[in-house]
């Protein structure tokens, strides 16, 4: 295994090293493309690392909330006004591999690897955030559920990279991530977002998002649409659960079974809205 | 006995600090000077024939020493049956099988090397199931046996039976009988150290094997034979082993590795390391046997065990390995946990395609407490007697000898089960807890506790070398390997001696210095290596005494005259020296020697390195203190093929209980609480036996909920610590009650049992006897996953 290993210090000598090495990868924390070109699955002769560019890495409160790709996940999770701001986000960061692997990795790495597992994306996505994406002909906007494709595959071009991601003033409601592994450190078998704005016992807006539970990250917008205007007792809840059991797309592999992952997010799903409604998180 | 002052304390264990402190020396860290890197090239098939092997581009790539395959290297044949070898030629069976090797200079020419080999194969059948190797008309794993004779099924010879008692009569007096199919999975050891090894070779053909063994002195007879088959008889082969990052059976046997590396070396003429990397532990180490078990088990109107059937058929992948004698350990649970007298036990061992499999911790033990303490759970819910009861009901005692002729000489099981049931808060909680889904539940073990006599030998040698300063050198043979034996041999020999625990060192394992050793096995390390160090510390002991009383005279004099030089005025009490230095009025204490009815004056004493200056510097009367004793466990070598036999000189019982709350949404298990209560003979190192306590119940836990090494057709379908899940912090955060019986046995060092697998032998069963106890499903097949426990809650509404 042999490549060549770059570290510019600006997006436009990222963009310069990338357009002269054809088949050049970026790369951020590492933390997944490393593995993946140890294994053989990536192969790659050259690695741009983009942990050196200073614009990446910054975090505006705002409004709007900008957060730099190149944020890593332990500094989400030491952020204090990320933490008034988008807790749901610090509560995913605190599931996602272990300490070592949160020092090394990016918010921008975790999303542009594109793996329907990815545990910053459901948060982020309850919260519509979009995606900066920037070459050298200039930066287009687009929201992040419309940034995956499928698994690992996302809307980047080639020499794009993902710059920010944005997300507008955050919504007065309460949100909540929950992710169920076989042991506590480990990729999400299954894991559920859930962003709720209520009126007494009325739900007014609701926002629910998923990881591996479909080919990408997703926005499950049938499970929002029952819990929209309904009010929140078991019958809702029992209709939610049936809802999210048939939008969500899940595989068989061998971390769990199709059938499984189908009924955890129901499970997940209930504790949510159940776990919401009580006060918990926000 | 008399106070003992380092054996049972709570003291660190001596290598503790290196390890913490990255100083020890692992496989991983020790070059060669001039050394190349081994790599194999593995199969691509879990079965085929090969047609071709291309090695030409590999061997052109520079920093390529040597390119070496079955057909241009002398045939090394290897494994328990022999029917394994070094290097595969024309016939692949599993897709680890070792195709090819590589020597270069650095391991990514090594690995880049490897992928320019290119091999072609021509596909054929395979069998990936006890159940399909069996069926009529199945492919043969292989033709012949290593004596070339035809064998016409994938059933090994290698069956172990016992009968013993009336079946039928049990059958009769049964008043409650269950049945049922349990199995246990294909799981990794997981070890933190991967697997490695250094092969260097002498002008002359010896061999220096730096190896991950638990077998130095096997593994010794092993690599000479295999110099042998390469032309060089009458060699020797010198085995050191490195710091173990653990070893959990993995180096009961010799492996393919090794042989390759030696293979590499005796091409390149230069030393050569083969160091596996985490996928490749995974997807080419033999794992922990699956293991498929009927049972049939029955009691009376009170409780008590009428009989007990038990018929077990093991996969044991491709090849063979000291793995495929399970049974013999199986017998153990089978006969002799809890009091049974009416027993049929059978069990095969079958060839397939899958990944062969090997020894680990328990050795066949917790595949068959499984069923057997699973049933025992139902029966007493069928008899509506409490479990726990009736598990004291039948418990083992002292005195009694088992079905399988175990002489059961000290036993605590009845305080383990008390210690438990305590602990846990069994009366109020058991069966009381559903509407909170939390349950109780426990599980006991029976384990060989003063070695397991399985080879003509089961003894082991030990060196004791005093120097001028009073230092106890210690060469042994057995293998530390993270299990703490050099924790216990330290107590052991300050104790048995007479020095402080800092002046005892123990040497690297080393074939060339320590005497022979049969293996670090059946929890028999600190048992053989203390036992053999008490003779040798008495023969030492007697030495010194005896010679001391040549020179102690003269010593103290000076002695005297020192103080007499400082303190004029200082009358020494009236004592005649030269009358009180005989042999049987030395002590030695904390490495000092004095004089038994002078126990009080100063000068009358003297630190142990000045008596052994003394000794050795007098001329041509100069003396070493240098003793030796070699240590045969009072056992035997069972008759296996009535599965009848003494075969440890002690057993070890214990118990283990959980606390657990379900999820029966998701189906997860949260441990609430674990009670650990060993009969553990005595106490050698507190710390030590903790750390062997707890890490067996993590072990044991993974076992039971986690771990699996899932295959299909044959290829290991997880091959790394991503989708291979063991415990970590997160799931061992709840608090452990431990409780160590301290029975005293009479053939135990200060009376110590070994306790090195007994630790994850019952903790599936209890794990399960608390789900049930949670939410009313049991789970026959290992691990207990949330998926199947949420199945199980559905059938289980779908029924009522």
């Amino acid at each position: 295994m042999s490549f060549e290993y770059l570290r510019p210090r600006t997006l436009s000598e990222a963009w310069d090293l990338a357009s002269a090495r054809p088949g050049a990868r970026f790369i951020a924390g590492g933390t997944d493309v490393m593995v993946r070109l140890r294994e053989g699955k990536v192969r790659a002769p050259a690695l741009i690392s983009l942990r050196a560019i200073r614009e990446l890495a910054q975090i505006e409160i705002g409004p709007p909330l900008l957060l730099g790709s190149g944020v890593s996940v332990s500094e989400l999770q030491a952020n204090p006004h990320l933490a008034r701001q988008l807790p749901v986000l610090v509560e995913a960061t605190r599931t996602l591999g272990s300490v070592q692997i949160r020092n090394a990795a990016t918010i921008g790495g975790n999303l542009c690897n594109a793996s329907p597992c990815a545990d910053l994306a459901p948060p982020l996505l309850v919260h519509e955030a979009r995606v900066h994406l920037a070459s050298a002909d200039g930066v287009r906007e687009l929201r992040l559920e419309d940034f995956f494709v499928g698994p690992r595959t996302s809307v980047l071009r080639p020499g794009e990279v993902l710059h920010a991601i944005v997300v507008d003033t955050p919504s007065t409601g309460r949100a909540i991530f929950l992710k169920k592994g076989r042991v506590q450190m480990d990729i999400a078998l299954g894991s559920v977002a859930v962003l709720l704005e209520t009126q007494g016992r009325t739900c007014v807006r609701a926002r629910v998002a998923a990881g591996s539970l479909a080919p990408m990250p997703v926005r499950l917008r049938d499970v929002e649409k029952v819990l929209e205007g309904a009010e929140l007792d078991d019958r809702t809840i029992a209709t939610a659960r049936q809802a999210i059991e048939r939008d969500v797309r899940p595989i068989s592999d061998v971390r769990a079974s199709a059938d499984y992952r189908r009924h955890l997010a129901g499970a997940l799903l209930e504790r949510a809205v159940r776990t919401l409604m009580n006060g918990g998180r926000r | 006995m008399d106070e003992l002052h380092y054996v049972g304390k709570d003291r660190p264990r001596p290598d503790a600090a290196d390890k913490v402190s990255g100083r020890a020396h692992y496989i991983h860290d020790l070059v060669r000077p001039g050394m190349l890197w081994g790599k194999i090239k593995f199969s691509e098939h879990a079965s085929a024939r090969i047609v071709h092997v291309d090695t030409s581009r590999a061997a052109r790539l520079p920093g390529v020493r040597a390119v070496i395959t079955g057909y241009d290297t002398p045939e090394v044949r290897i494994g328990f049956l022999r029917d394994n070898f070094a290097l595969k030629r024309d016939r692949v069976r599993q897709f680890r099988d070792e195709v090819a090797a590589v020597a270069a200079t650095d391991p990514d020419t090594a690995a880049e090397a490897i992928e320019l080999i290119r091999v072609e194969y021509e596909p054929l059948p395979g069998v990936f199931s006890p159940e399909d190797a069996l069926a009529p008309g199945a492919p043969l794993v292989h033709e012949r046996d290593a004596d070339g004779r035809p064998l016409t099924s994938n059933l090994l010879s290698l069956t172990v039976s016992h009968r013993s008692g009336d079946l039928a009569a049990g059958e009769r007096a049964s008043r409650y009988i269950v049945e049922g199919e349990f199995s246990t999975p294909l799981i990794q050891q997981a070890c933190m150290g991967t697997a490695g090894c250094i092969a260097e070779m002498d002008a002359r053909g010896n061999l220096t094997m730096w190896a991950k063994t638990q077998i130095p002195f096997l593994a010794q007879r092993d690599f000479i034979r295999t110099l042998e088959a390469m032309g060089l008889p009458g060699r020797n082969a010198r085995v050191i082993v490195p710091t173990l990052g653990g070893a959990f059976g993995t180096g009961l046997d010799t492996h393919a590795y090794e042989y390759i590396a030696v293979l590499l070396a005796h091409r390149t003429g230069r030393p050569v390391k083969i160091l596996y990397d985490r996928r490749e532990e995974f997807a080419n180490l033999s794992p922990r046997q699956s293991a498929r078990t009927r049972i049939v088990q029955g009691c009376d109107a009170e409780g008590r065990i009428t009989f007990r059937r038990l018929q077990v058929v093991q996969d044991n992948g491709a090849y063979t390995s000291w793995g495929a004698t399970y049974p013999t350990v199986m017998l153990m649970p089978a006969t002799s946990l809890y009091k049974v007298q009416n027993v049929e036990f059978d069990a095969k061992i079958v060839y397939t395609n899958n990944t062969y499999a090997q020894a680990m911790r328990g050795y066949g033990n917790p595949e068959v407490t499984w069923p057997i303490e699973c049933t025992l759970d139902q029966l007493a819910e069928q008899a509506g007697i409490d479990p726990l009861e009736l598990r004291l009901r039948n418990k083992n005692e002292p005195g009694e000898r088992t079905p399988m002729g175990l002489q059961v000489t000290t036993c605590g099981l009845g305080e383990c089960l008390e210690f438990a049931k305590t602990k846990l808060g069994w009366a109020s909680k058991r069966g009381k807890q559903r509407g909170l889904r939390r349950g109780v539940g426990v599980a006991s073990l029976v384990h060989v506790g003063g070695s397991g006599r399985i080879y003509r030998s089961d003894g082991g040698g030990i060196i004791l070398k005093l120097d001028d300063f009073g230092n106890v050198n210690v060469s042994y043979g057995g293998v530390e390997m993270g299990q703490g034996l050099h924790a216990a041999l330290t107590a052991s020999i300050a104790e048995a001696l007479g020095v402080v625990p800092e002046k005892v060192a123990i040497n690297p394992t080393d074939t060339a210095t320590c005497p022979w050793d049969v293996g670090t096995h059946a929890s028999r390390g600190a048992f053989i290596a203390c036992n053999a160090a008490i003779r040798a510390c008495a023969k030492a002991r007697r030495k010194i005494f005896s010679l001391s009383a040549e020179v102690f005279a003269a010593e103290v004099t000076r002695n005297l005259k020192g103080i007499l030089k400082k303190n004029p005025g200082y009358t020494p009490p009236a004592y005649d020296v030269g009358a009180g230095c005989r042999p049987e009025n030395f002590e030695l204490a904390a490495g000092v020697l004095w004089l038994k009815d002078a126990p009080d004056e100063p000068w009358l004493k003297l630190e142990l390195g000045r008596v052994l200056r003394a000794l050795h510097f007098r001329g041509v009367a100069g003396q070493m203190v240098v003793e030796e004793a070699f240590y045969e466990p009072p056992s035997e070598l069972p008759d296996w093929s009535k599965g009848v036999g003494n075969m440890s000189a002690s057993y070890a019982y214990g118990v283990q209980g959980f606390e657990v709350e379900v999820d029966e949404d998701t189906g997860d298990v949260r441990i609430l609480h674990a009670v650990a209560a060993h009969d553990v003979g005595r106490v050698l190192n507190q710390q030590t036996l903790r750390g062997q306590v707890q890490g067996g119940l993590a072990q044991g836990i993974g076992y039971a909920l986690y771990e699996e090494v899932k295959t299909k057709d044959g290829r290991v379908l997880n091959p790394t610590f991503t989708d291979y899940k063991i415990p970590t912090v997160h799931e061992m955060a709840f608090p452990v009650d431990m409780c160590f019986v301290e029975t005293n046995d009479p053939a135990g060092p200060f009376g110590a049992k070994g306790v090195g697998e007994p630790g994850l032998v019952p903790t599936a069963p209890a794990l399960a006897s608390a789900i049930w106890d949670a939410v009313g499903v049991r789970i026959n097949d290992l691990p207990i996953t949330p998926e199947k426990i949420v199945r199980a809650l559905r059938e289980k509404k779908a029924k009522e």
